[in-house]
């Protein structure tokens, strides 16, 4: 099956190579794999994709960088959970990586299955969520070398907890969790305790990094990250009826660019151009979606139908608008700790599954949306099993839902030829009652 | 109040109802269940044991790739028996499984507990303040006051097992797979599961003067009267409860799960038994770790959370036993067949596709074998394959000192001495025929397994694939099926093979699917076989590795004749692959030579 890359094909044929040398040869996969992220850093810089918008190229580079700087550098990196705040490792110099973004350029190189059957030969259950069993894959294999801090929270999902626990068993790294009450911060009791737990973790990365942090720094990480949650709550209504011109892979970007790189000074430069590219955008009159969790940018005939078309375009994600709430902020940069606490607490991740279904539905009614995806990544039991309950809280209010299954980055848990039936199908159903409105 | 705890009162009448029905039943599913707070209310807590019979409704109101538990819970407490519920957000399954309840359901009482992961002194202040809001909550729905001495009441003393045991590890277990467990292994079983309280202190004198205190109340002094918390005595239990609850011994979910080594290697434990099922990822992690501990005897076995999986367990539970039992029941049943016969030996292997028997001389000389396909009837076989390798051997059933059955079939042979698993009966016929073997890859229709061996040719350890059929020859058959051909031709024309063809699933309905599309593309059929060799021999090099499994290697089973699939498991596991022209016979052999150790050491 032919596939489509993140943000263009990176190396066909890199998959057998590296599933052949994994175990013989770890250090050379791992320059490998280097390799062929610099190749696509240096591509996307020199030669940006032209058709997408200004933003979505930002994004691009920002998450290309993510993976090169960790892989270039890993000494200097720090392996964290997706809704981790990040601004006390981006204000101490150090890389936050995830599973989510080593695990998406991987599966972009063809690579993950082998991957996945290191960690499941290590014992990690077939029905893990496959981001972090590739993650697992590269730690057990030592295709990556250990990082001098693992730091991971509660949210969104058990993973967090679990990989992250085996890593520091498999890496001899210290490793900090975050617990996040299943509350919300306008629970006080609650917003100290993260914050607290976030000073907690400053320590330990000042203690693994041998660097002091600087205050003043994190204050304005923090600043940023709330002008940035900012702009996207400006630019969600901007959406509307506007050409997004994007792909599932652009998608994926944007997530991990406001959240891994959230608070540097380049996710907020992207979230401005973002607003002023959709103020400036085309008319769009296809069919708009919102999708819920990380698009499978890597199957072609599931990501093509919305590839910068004009007929059919992912118009928005709660992978992007999870931390953009209705309301402003309780707490500001000079209370940075609290800030990131509330910003983890109010996440609509965290909580009951009808937090994130209101999410949805509030997407869907700000950008005009025809539909809903509740896409459910394999191994992702929050998604799974509120999937339907989603469903059905989108369709009350008027929002057709498909549930599609599938993986967020193992071509082995996909059925393809089905779940391209599937989401063609409910397309053309969406335009069918668009043409009939 | 915590706004992260929710609860769902009715009217008065309906309680009035569900008290007639037997009073206050609250049903829990995690060992952090505040059953003595509950108790000091009044009511009396269940585990939701959701042994139920399909999931259908939880598929339709949630999603097939949920645990099998959570499915049940669902299935099970949106039964109109179940008024009053608490649940913890113990993992990811339970919440989702909490959310769909409250939408879906009727109760009198539901409400969602928020544990901590950690358990340190924030924590447990926490964890004490939604305590302290559940008793509120249910004071005020039950319109009872809260009585120590009854809370204290329900306390059970933390009393570990220290005479012979097996300990069941995991995710929960119903009552019939503890059963299970001790028949097939032969020992008590010690019930660690996730849902198995497991506090480690008892209440200090403290409370239970306070109890005293309490009772003294009752003859006219109003601190433990009346609707509500009776303050200060609610107070001081939460003040003790809330640690003791929080620090028990901790399930794989908590943050810190240093002590759960306790669990492994106390007094009296012989064995330890891992408990998973699918989509709960808990405990194959702590399987993971704790097969690093050679020391320790352990099988992992996995169901789908009710007792209609269990069948399947029966080969590994009761294989697990003869390792454990070390003297194993050939030798008990060699005892009472003393001075019989003439020194020969039988074994029989009734398996899923054919029967074969074999006889040995008292020398350990095979005699005779014989294979037959196992048809529709599995005892009109064996009792075929019984009398052919008699006449073949030329001898009569008067001239067998003893006759061992193994195989799926092994219980229902007629006239048997003793039977024993195919684990065990495969890894000696295994060593008879290739001593120097130390992993026995043995993929047949019905399953695969992976044994890992010593130089005597005992079980050091094996793995077996779960029910699916992913990697095994059933998954061949259907590809050969969706290739419209037949077996024999699809092994032979996979050997031409040119391009490498990736097959990413092992499922073998995606893999159809995957099949279905390379046909679609015009991919040669000799590549598209060769992938599928490739991708069965990538299943099984992962449960090569889950045994520690090392070279060198004898493939056994139906399988073992797909040449595609031996060479390609010699490129995976980087060592040759051996196969033999008597593989076929391993576990008939291996029965009939356990029978000839047991009569020779009996």
């Amino acid at each position: 099956m032919a596939e489509q890359s993140l943000g263009g094909r990176i190396l066909d044929g890199y998959g057998d190579l590296i599933a052949q040398h994994i175990d013989d040869a770890p250090e050379g996969v791992r320059q490998a794999l280097s390799v062929a992220f610099n190749v696509e850093r240096a591509k996307v810089t020199i030669l940006p994709e032209l058709k997408v918008h200004p933003f979505s190229r930002d994004a691009a580079s920002i998450a290309l960088r993510s993976v090169t700087d960790a892989l270039n550098d890993f000494g200097s990196s720090v392996v964290t959970s997706i809704f981790l705040p990040s601004e006390m490792f981006l204000s101490m110099g150090v890389h936050p990586v995830t599973a989510e973004a080593l695990s998406g350029f991987v599966t972009a190189a063809h690579a993950e299955t082998g991957f996945v059957g290191e960690a499941e030969g290590m014992g990690v259950p077939e029905t893990y969520c496959s981001f972090h069993k590739v993650l697992m894959g590269l730690a057990t294999s030592g295709v990556l070398p250990a990082p001098r801090l693992l730091a991971s929270c509660s949210v969104p999902c058990d993973a967090n907890n679990l990989s992250f626990k085996a890593l520091s068993h498999v890496w001899g790294t210290p490793h900090v969790y975050v617990d996040v009450p299943y509350s919300t911060a306008d629970d006080a009791a609650a917003v100290s305790y993260v914050a607290d737990q976030l000073r907690s973790l400053a320590h330990a990365a000042e203690r693994a990094y041998g660097t002091d942090l600087d205050e003043e720094e994190l204050r304005r990480h923090v600043a940023n990250s709330q002008e940035t949650l900012a702009s996207l709550r400006r630019s969600l209504p901007l959406r509307r009826g506007h050409f997004m011109r994007s792909d599932m892979g652009n998608e994926m970007q944007l997530a991990l660019a406001t959240h891994l790189w959230l608070g540097t000074d380049d996710t907020l430069r992207m979230a401005r151009h973002m607003e002023r590219d959709l103020a400036d955008a085309q008319d769009f009159d296809g069919v708009s979606i919102v999708w819920g969790h990380i698009p499978p940018f890597f199957l072609r005939s599931i990501a093509e139908p919305t590839s910068q078309s004009r007929d059919a375009q992912i118009i928005a994600t709660d992978m992007l608008y999870d931390q953009v709430g209705p309301d402003e902020p309780r707490y500001d940069a000079d209370h940075p700790f609290e800030a990131m606490a509330e910003r983890l607490l109010d996440d609509c991740f965290n909580g009951p599954a009808t937090r994130r279904a209101d999410r949805l539905c509030s997407l869907a009614r700000q950008t005009g949306a025809d539909g809903a995806v509740v896409f459910v990544h394999w191994g992702c039991k929050e998604t799974a099993g509120a999937a339907q309950l989603m469903r059905r809280q989108l369709e009350s209010q008027g929002f057709p839902t498909l549930v599609l299954d599938g993986d967020g980055c193992d071509r082995g848990n996909c059925m393809e030829g089905q779940m391209s039936t599937r989401f063609s199908a409910f397309l053309e159903m969406l335009r069918a009652r668009r043409e009939a409105a | 109040m915590t706004p992260n705890s929710v609860s769902v009162e009715r009217s008065t009448g309906d309680r009035v109802e569900a008290r007639r029905d037997g009073g206050h039943v609250v049903y829990y599913a995690c060992k952090y269940t505040p059953v003595e707070l509950l108790a000091g209310f009044g009511a009396r807590s269940e585990l939701a044991e959701a042994d139920v019979s399909s999931f259908d409704e939880a598929d339709r109101l949630a999603h097939p790739n949920l645990c099998g538990y959570g499915k049940g819970l669902i299935e099970r407490l949106l039964r109109d028996d179940v008024r009053e519920v608490v649940l913890i957000t113990c993992c990811d399954v339970i919440k989702r499984a909490y959310d769909v309840l409250r939408e879906q359901g009727d109760f009198d009482f539901i409400y969602l507990l928020d544990l901590p992961h950690k358990r340190g002194e924030a924590e447990r202040r926490l964890f004490r303040a939604r305590l302290a809001d559940l008793a509120d909550r249910y004071a005020e729905y039950s319109g009872r006051s809260f009585d120590v001495g009854a809370a204290l009441a329900a306390f059970e003393p933390p009393v570990r097992s220290t005479g012979d045991h097996v300990t069941l590890l995991g995710a929960h277990a119903t009552r019939a797979l503890l059963d299970n467990v001790g028949e097939g292994v032969g020992y008590p079983v010690e019930n660690g599961t996730c849902t198995e309280r497991h506090l480690l202190v008892t209440p200090p004198p403290e409370l239970a003067r306070a109890a005293s205190e309490g009772d003294c109340s009752a003859c006219g002094d109003d601190a433990g009267a009346g609707v509500g918390r009776a303050g200060g005595t609610l107070d001081t239990f939460l003040d003790w409860y809330a640690g003791a609850l929080l620090n028990q011994m901790p399930c794989m979910r908590m943050d810190d799960v240093s002590q759960r080594a306790k669990l492994h290697g106390g007094k009296g434990q012989r064995g330890v038994i891992y408990h998973t099922m699918k989509f709960c990822d808990y405990y194959g992690f702590e399987y993971a770790l704790a097969t690093k501990e050679e020391d320790l005897p352990m099988v992992k076995i996995e169901t789908d959370g009710t007792s209609q999986s269990l069948g399947q367990l029966r080969t590994r539970l009761e294989a697990f036993g003869e390792t454990l039992h070390g003297a194993d029941v050939a030798r008990e049943a060699a005892g009472s067949r003393e001075g019989l016969g003439r020194g020969y030996v039988m074994g029989v292997d009734s398996g899923s596709t054919s029967t074969d028997a074999a006889i040995m001389d008292e020398r350990g000389n095979l005699v005779a074998t014989v294979i037959l396909p196992t048809g529709a009837k599995a005892t009109e076989s064996a009792r075929r394959a019984k009398a052919e390798v008699l006449e073949k051997a030329g001898l009569r059933e008067e001239d067998m000192a003893l006759k061992v059955s193994t195989g799926y079939g092994r219980d229902n042979i007629p006239d048997m001495d003793t039977a024993i698993t195919e684990i065990t009966c495969h890894a000696k016929g295994a060593h008879f025929l290739m001593p120097e073997a130390r992993t026995i890859i043995d993929i047949g229709g019905q399953d695969s397994k992976v044994i890992h061996l010593d130089d005597r040719g005992n079980v050091l350890n094996f793995v077996m694939n779960d029910k699916c059929a992913a990697g095994t020859g059933r998954f061949m058959e259907m590809m050969a099926r969706t290739l419209e051909m037949s077996l024999e031709d699809f092994c032979r024309t996979g050997l031409e093979w040119k391009h490498e063809v990736k097959i990413s699933s092992m499922c073998t309905v995606f893999a159809e699917s995957e099949v279905v599309s390379l046909v679609a593309e015009d991919t040669p059929t000799p590549d598209i076989i060769h992938g599928l060799c490739e991708s069965v021999a990538r299943k099984t090099a992962t449960l090569a590795r889950r045994v520690n499994g090392e070279a060198p290697y004898l493939m056994t089973g139906g399988v073992a004749n797909n040449a595609g699939v031996v060479q390609a498991l010699t490129n995976v596991l980087g060592a040759p692959v051996a196969t033999h022209e008597d593989s076929q016979l391993c576990g008939a052999i291996g029965a009939a030579l356990l029978g000839l150790e047991s009569l020779q050491q009996g």
